[in-house]
């Protein structure tokens, strides 16, 4: 067990989380090669102000709670903190990112990391709750919207048990085993999924972008269809 | 059975999805749907820059359903297929199961996703019963247009000729026609209205009016709606008599040759957006203008104002809509309004297409504000108003008059009745005659108006009748 630990800690970290870096960056670049390439001079016509301000009013997205969705809303949010923070500030994980990428993160308090982990946990089953009970938000879920939640819900789990050996009834090994396989899984999933908004989301209020049509298409698209002689 | 194939709508009591009510769109061929509905998404992509949208909305669509909150269409119908992402996924789930590597790999795995004609109906049926108000796109956390992925949608179903016929004749006419407006307004039409509104301005306004068509080098040629010549005679005099008080009367200009703001390509054709884009173009530059002045209208001042910088090339004249321009003149006192006229209570209607996108909320207020004494919100309003129920070119389509009345606009309805208006007033064609039927079916007790119309009444002409006379005048009259 020792050293199947050792492994899912050494070599099956470095390359999962490469493939997360990787897979991530091949989003970036494709976003900007769509923009500035794709799009060039059109970029011009692009209210750039109103689409920085309109993103940054969704990192704390206080004054887009509306009536109907606050639960769903307010709860998927502030999931996201701890999300966030625990998988990069905690004390062990910390040695991870200094031993693969040099990284000198600041720590977080251990009792922190433990509610914001108990609060992440529950956040993730009352969306899991929503998607299975509430018809509205069943009526868009797909298969991997609900293994999704339960990828991400795993390694929170798991690593919690594995640091609270008094409400662990596994070995600590095994709750240790299972929270770096998990989370390296989760790592390969992230670039293929709608995870991927980890990055993407610098990219997602640019729907003006995409109105800046092309010019010609329309034409070509008709005549491919139809030939020279298309009628409207 | 006959019956049942007649217009079953779903009505907001029964809430029932019926794609079988194939009512709005052209018949079409059904051989081979799929196969034609594929190449069509095919061509799109590799000609156009939909590809990068497409993929983008793949990876971050979360399906967190706040668009739903926010949809006119599902608040009255509680049906999980009016949800905008719901349909933005169904296009999503094409792209990715026909167009991707991961759909293809995931097709030999299992049942999975797969287009048959019944996609297809439900796809047409589901966009054509969106508004493209994109009222949901601001509140998507992803920020996933579902107004353009719409638009999207039913580009591709247009170039298998499955579209509405009501929007598709009348761009027919427009491109390729003998009078090349949506109304089939005739030249000779065009000139006698014309004569018929000059003449009515001289009589209310007690000053000659001579209105310049096919006029050169003038600073504005000026495009509204085509049917406002038929059906909204006051706004175009509210228009023409601001441009004469405000001393730019020889500034501007009519061309016979294109008269016609309307675009409905914005609606559902990348194609025919283009192509009436350069015939307004076309115009201003076979006139030597150097502005393009649009009326009243919402989706005529937006394809104007986003498509003319994309399509017009080296010919790309600004875009100046007449709010603005009204706005300008008062600002700079070339025309001036009469306070004491306006007594009712007034609301305000903000057509999606201007006001969506922040462009043009401001401007209609300061004008009101300025010469209406009880000015009432609408709740919400501005940038997140509400639809009026007819957008997307659904007002053009007659044989869905039920579904915007009991659905699609009846969140509308319900807010004009909250503000307790007796004048709603909404500056674009398609919202006016949206709002002037829920009015009559939902018996609401106010009166739907252009911007114009109203400042018409208000407006202080030199050397002509004052607006307190001639408000006695149209009183007198109506009794």
């Amino acid at each position: 067990m020792e050293g199947w630990i050792e492994f899912a800690k050494g070599p099956l970290f470095a390359v999962s989380f490469s493939i997360m870096i990787l897979g991530l960056a091949r989003h970036v670049v494709i976003q900007i090669y769509s923009l500035a390439v794709r799009k060039g001079r059109r970029l011009r016509n692009v209210p750039w102000r109103k689409i920085i301000l309109d993103t940054l009013s969704w990192a704390i997205p206080v004054k887009h709670m509306i009536p109907g969705t606050r639960l769903f809303s307010s709860v998927s949010f502030l999931s996201h903190i701890g999300i966030i923070v625990v998988p990069l500030f905690l004390a062990d994980h910390i040695v991870l990112w200094e031993q693969f990428l040099g990284l000198d993160l600041p720590q977080i308090g251990r009792e922190l990391a433990d509610y914001l982990t108990l609060f992440t946990m529950a956040a993730l089953l009352v969306l899991l709750y929503c998607r299975i009970f509430k018809r509205r938000h069943r009526a868009v879920s797909t298969t991997s919207d609900y293994i999704l939640l339960v990828l991400v819900f795993l390694p929170f789990a798991s690593g919690y048990l594995a640091s609270h050996p008094s409400v662990n009834p596994l070995s600590w090994q095994a709750a240790m085993l299972i929270h770096l396989l998990s989370a390296e899984l989760l790592f390969v999933v992230i670039p293929f999924t709608k995870l991927a908004h980890i990055v993407l989301f610098i990219f997602d209020r640019i729907s003006e972008v995409h109105w800046q049509l092309r010019p010609g298409a329309g034409d070509k698209v008709a005549e491919s269809l139809y030939g020279k002689e298309v009628k409207i | 059975m006959e019956a049942s194939k007649q217009v079953a709508l779903p009505s907001a009591e029964t809430k029932k999805f019926r794609h079988e009510d194939f009512f709005h769109v052209e018949p079409y061929e059904k051989h081979n749907i799929v196969e034609h509905f594929l190449e069509a998404f095919a061509a799109i992509l590799h000609f156009t820059d939909y590809k990068a949208l497409l993929d983008t909305y793949c990876s971050t669509n979360n399906k967190c359903n706040r668009c739903a909150v926010t949809c006119p269409v599902y608040q009255v119908t509680g049906d999980p297929h009016d949800i905008p992402c719901y349909k933005t996924n169904l296009l999503l789930e094409i792209y990715k199961r026909y167009f991707t590597i991961g759909g293809w790999v995931k097709s030999r795995f299992s049942n999975s996703f797969e287009l048959t004609e019944d996609v297809i109906d439900e796809l047409a049926e589901l966009l054509y019963r969106c508004t493209a108000c994109r009222r949901c796109t601001r509140e998507c956390p992803m920020g996933v247009d579902h107004g353009l992925m719409t638009r999207l949608g039913r580009y591709i179903l247009s170039m298998i000729g499955i579209q509405s016929k009501a929007l598709h004749v009348s761009v027919r006419e427009q491109l390729t026609g003998e009078t090349h407006n949506t109304s089939k307004v005739p030249r000779a039409a065009l000139v006698d209205t014309l004569e018929f509104l000059a003449e009515d301005l001289e009589e209310m306004l007690g000053i000659s009016f001579e209105v310049p068509i096919d006029q050169t080098d003038r600073e504005f040629v000026f495009f509204c709606a085509v049917s406002d010549y038929l059906m909204e005679p006051d706004t175009l005099m509210g228009n023409f008599a601001v441009l004469k008080a405000a001393g730019d009367w020889d500034n501007w200009t009519i061309g016979s040759g294109n008269y016609d703001g309307i675009n409905y390509g914005l609606f559902y054709s990348d194609w025919h957006l283009e192509n009436i884009i350069k015939r307004l173009v076309g115009e201003v530059t076979r006139l030597n203008g150097r502005k393009i002045l649009i009326g009243e209208c919402g989706h005529a001042s937006r394809s104007a104002h986003d498509f003319v910088p994309i399509f017009g090339g080296k010919e790309a004249y600004p875009v100046v809509s007449f709010i603005e321009y009204t706005l300008d003149c008062i600002r700079r006192g070339k025309i001036k309004l009469d306070k004491d006229i306006i007594t009712e209570k007034v609301t305000y209607h903000d057509p999606c297409n201007i006001a969506r996108s922040g462009w043009i909320v401001d401007q209609p207020r300061e004008i009101l504000k300025g010469f209406v004494r009880n000015y009432v919100e609408m709740e919400p309003h501005g940038i997140e108003n509400y639809c009026c129920g007819g957008g997307g070119g659904l007002v053009s389509i007659d044989e869905i008059h039920d579904y915007r009345m009991e659905i699609a606009g009846r969140v509308k309805a319900e807010q004009i009745r909250q503000t307790g208006a007796a004048i709603v007033i909404a500056p674009c064609a398609n919202c006016k005659k949206q709002l002037k039927e829920l009015v009559e079916y939902y018996k609401l007790p106010c009166k739907v108006m252009g911007l114009h119309d109203l400042i018409l009444k208000a407006l202080i002409i030199p050397g002509g009748k004052s607006p307190k006379v001639r408000k006695e005048e149209s009183a007198m009259f109506e009794m």
